[in-house]
């Protein structure tokens, strides 16, 4: 068994996939799974203590390229948490435009890839045109469409230009509609039934014992999310609603991340429209000793940063849990007794970053390797034109035209 | 519950284990625990009040090593920490992963970053270092020194 | 089951109508919204040497060589563009109002020889009469003069360089015995030369 390390830096095309999960199985049943992660691992709670608060916040960013917002959010919330210092009401607002905006592109980029391992390649199409709209939005706002480098400890760096704003509205109105139509469409859909319900599931108990996070436990029925528990940032502002479904199988999970970027439209549009004035930063002086907390509500759970300093410029501790760090353990609890055909989706429900999923690999009980990542696509793509047939659903001819056009 | 019946309920039902409560702020709370106690007391903690574990965070101060066991009260908006002080030669402590299976990545990634020892862990294996990394070498702690020769430390480019 | 079915085939009907959503780069060229944050740009006129943006930039992107060649001295600044993450932190810490460097709307950077992916700018430099070391650059001590005003009299090294560059003094005469004594002290001089001149009591005419 072949292990490459990856270095920082792109992947280099012609490597072999490393083992990543190791599934056991005994003909189509998955008998037992086996994670290896690292291999992404870059060493960054060490590279926090070589550079100063202001400048960690960089570093952090790049943790994910997806929820980029969410660790410097909680980093500098943790920083503000040592010395008790409070930001203004501006920044708060704006600090919280940009966390809904990434949330709904989070959610985008994932319903994509579910459509994809579900083989609804027209959905993938449609979900990520969608998506280039709310990137212009951040485009705009920030100066870039991913890593934002708007957050320091203390507000923000940039503000936000009030001429921009009614393109910025224009265009998330442009989103509304076609989100309702792809939830009705979820909602109504008989193979998207008979290819997720009951499929997956994590019951309430054991969400509780594995401590899950984000909308893998809303959906077993456990009402946690920090923006609601706790007080920051413009979020006790306004109404909205937290989503909360019972049943905990993959089905739920889809509808629990359609209807929360439903509810993130309302709230941008709310701080759109009521930006308070003032500044939009406090020059902090210095940091003094002690430890300090700060935690976010990110696309995938709940993330946690824990800061140590001495009174100097730099951090001494810097401790960084993502949500798929608890999230990934209930993999264990949720595919023991399903079929391979459902391997992927069932991963794919606890939305980890896009680049685990990629390497995962099947081995029978003699330790042979059966199939790698995607093969696991293939299959489970297979199974659903298997179930469209026996259900009876016919593809239209317009639909194919249009696959074809796309 | 409220907050002070629950840290008040903490305080009297361990009174020979805690050694000191620092109650920074609202939503913000220390104590101290001795290492021997960890088991009854998170067992408390998570199972009998409902609390949701978040994360340990371990750091190689100079003089011991400390673990910080980071416990969220949901309905409270509290965040409670418990503080363990290890030796700094032998850092070892009972594992936490029969009470439940949350904590069981967070210990083994504690102990191939600093070295501490679960004892009672079922499979104390790596997460994060490769299998090239050699073995007693622990990143996190303050006398660590480079051992990869051929590892590039500036732009790469001549 | 006909009713989901018209939803979308709304759907597909306006995308056919509307055509492909892909822009036709790099046949049409793409200019970003006028925010976005692209290739960080030295301005010539703004530039005055400080060093600020190297010592605040978060991936060590920015450089700078300072190169002596006999009574004249430059400093050549360099940034280089692969290592950029450009995040405008460069241009928040110029001390020139913002503009000595400047994050341009430039997006399309590719190249193929790393070594020659940096851009630069030279400052002059000004060295210290007696040492010889460098001071700072001499458009950073004409800024600090213009910040100050009048209170720049009460520093030699800043109001003879200004004075210099009006044409107004010409070069001071090295002293006959070299001892760094008093009447040195008013001379451009390093932090080091000054102090030694400034606490020694001998003068150098008499001798006492």
């Amino acid at each position: 068994m072949k292990k490459t390390i990856i270095p920082i830096g792109p992947y280099h095309p012609l490597q072999e996939e490393p083992e990543f999960f190791m599934l056991t199985v005994e003909g189509e049943t998955v008998v037992d799974v086996d994670v290896q992660l690292g291999y992404n691992h870059r060493g960054i709670e060490k590279l926090s203590e070589l550079k100063t608060f202001d400048q960690a916040t960089f570093v952090i960013e790049r943790i994910c390229g997806i929820c980029s917002t969410s660790h410097p959010f909680a980093y500098t919330q943790a920083v503000e948490d040592i010395g008790g210092v409070e930001v203004p009401m501006r920044a708060k607002y704006i600090r919280t435009i940009i966390a809904e905006g990434e949330r709904i592109h989070s959610h985008m980029l994932w319903l994509g890839l579910a459509g994809h391992f579900l083989g609804y390649n027209t959905v993938y199409m449609w979900v990520w045109k969608l998506r280039e709209e709310i990137l212009d939005v951040m485009e705009i706002i920030s100066g870039n469409r991913n890593n934002y480098a708007m957050f320091k400890p203390g507000g923000v760096r940039r503000d936000i230009n009030p001429e921009d704003i009614p393109l910025v509205m224009k265009k998330i109105d442009k989103i509304v509609p076609t989100l309702k139509m792809l939830y009705k469409a979820v909602r109504d859909d008989p193979v998207i039934h008979a290819r997720t319900k009951k499929i997956g599931i994590l019951t309430k108990e054991e969400s509780i014992n594995f401590s899950a996070l984000g909308p893998t436990s809303r959906a077993s029925g456990v009402a946690r999310d920090v923006r609601k528990d706790t007080e920051y940032g413009a979020y006790l502002e306004m109404d909205w609603d937290m989503i909360v479904t019972h049943n905990g199988d993959v089905f739920d999970k889809v509808v629990v991340r359609i209807l929360e970027m439903l509810e993130s439209i309302k709230i941008i549009k709310y701080c759109l429209l009521h930006l308070p004035d003032g500044e939009i930063d406090v020059k902090i002086k210095n940091i003094p000793p002690g430890e300090g907390i700060g935690t976010h509500e990110a696309p995938r759970g709940e993330t946690f940063h824990y800061v140590r300093s001495d009174g100097s410029n730099s951090p001494v501790r810097h401790k960084v849990r993502a949500p798929t760090f608890m999230n990934l353990p209930t993999y264990k609890a949720t595919i023991k007794g399903e079929k391979i055909a459902d391997a992927s989706i069932i991963l794919a429900a606890i939305d980890p970053c896009y680049c685990c999923t990629e390497r995962m690999s099947i081995r029978n009980t003699k330790g042979e390797r059966l199939f790698d990542g995607k093969e696991l696509i293939r299959l489970s793509q297979a199974k659903t034109q298997k179930v469209k047939q026996k259900l009876g659903v016919k593809e239209s001819s317009l639909e194919k035209l249009v696959q074809g056009k796309l | 519950m409220k907050r002070k019946q629950v840290l008040q309920d903490l305080t009297t039902r361990f009174k020979q284990d805690i050694l000191e409560v620092f109650d920074k702020s609202k939503t913000r709370v220390y104590i101290e625990i001795r290492p021997e106690a960890i088991i009854p007391i998170a067992r408390y903690i998570f199972k009998d009040l409902d609390a949701r574990f978040n994360i340990a965070s371990g750091i190689d101060t100079r003089k011991f090593i400390e673990i910080l066991y980071h416990f969220t009260f949901e309905e409270l908006a509290l965040l409670i920490s418990l503080r363990v002080k290890l030796d700094r030669a032998k850092p070892a402590i009972d594992s936490l992963t029969p009470v439940s299976e949350a904590f069981n990545w967070i210990e083994r990634e504690m102990h191939e970053l600093l070295g501490i020892q679960f004892k009672g862990h079922p499979g104390l294996k790596r997460l994060l270092l490769s299998d090239k990394w050699p073995k007693g070498v622990y990143p996190l702690r303050c006398d660590y020194k480079e051992w990869d020769k051929t590892a590039i430390r500036d732009r790469g480019v001549k | 089951m006909k009713l989901p079915k018209i939803r979308e085939l709304i759907e597909a009907i306006k995308a056919l109508i509307v055509g492909p959503y892909t822009t036709k780069f790099p046949k049409k060229p793409h200019t970003p919204y006028k925010s976005f944050r692209g290739q960080p740009l030295f301005n010539e006129e703004y530039c005055v040497g400080c060093l600020a943006c190297e010592q605040v930039c978060p991936a060590e992107a920015i450089d700078h060589k300072d190169i002596k060649t006999g009574k004249t001295a430059k400093r050549i600044i360099y940034h280089y563009t692969d290592t950029c993450i450009f995040c405008g932190e460069c241009e928040a810490a110029c001390i020139a109002e913002h503009k000595g460097i400047k994050l341009s709307n430039e997006w399309d950077l590719a190249f193929f020889d790393r070594s020659k992916a940096f851009e630069t700018i030279e400052r002059e430099l000004v060295l210290c009469e007696i040492c010889g070391s460098i001071i700072a650059a001499k458009k950073h001590i004409l800024w600090i003069v213009e910040k100050i005003g009048e209170l720049s009299f009460s520093n030699p090294t800043l109001y003879q360089t200004r004075l210099k560059e009006l044409g107004l003094i010409d070069d001071n005469l090295v002293a006959s015995i070299k001892d760094n004594a008093r009447d040195d002290r008013i001379k451009i001089l390093c932090a080091h030369c000054r102090r030694q001149t400034t606490l020694t009591t001998k003068n150098s005419r008499t001798g006492g």
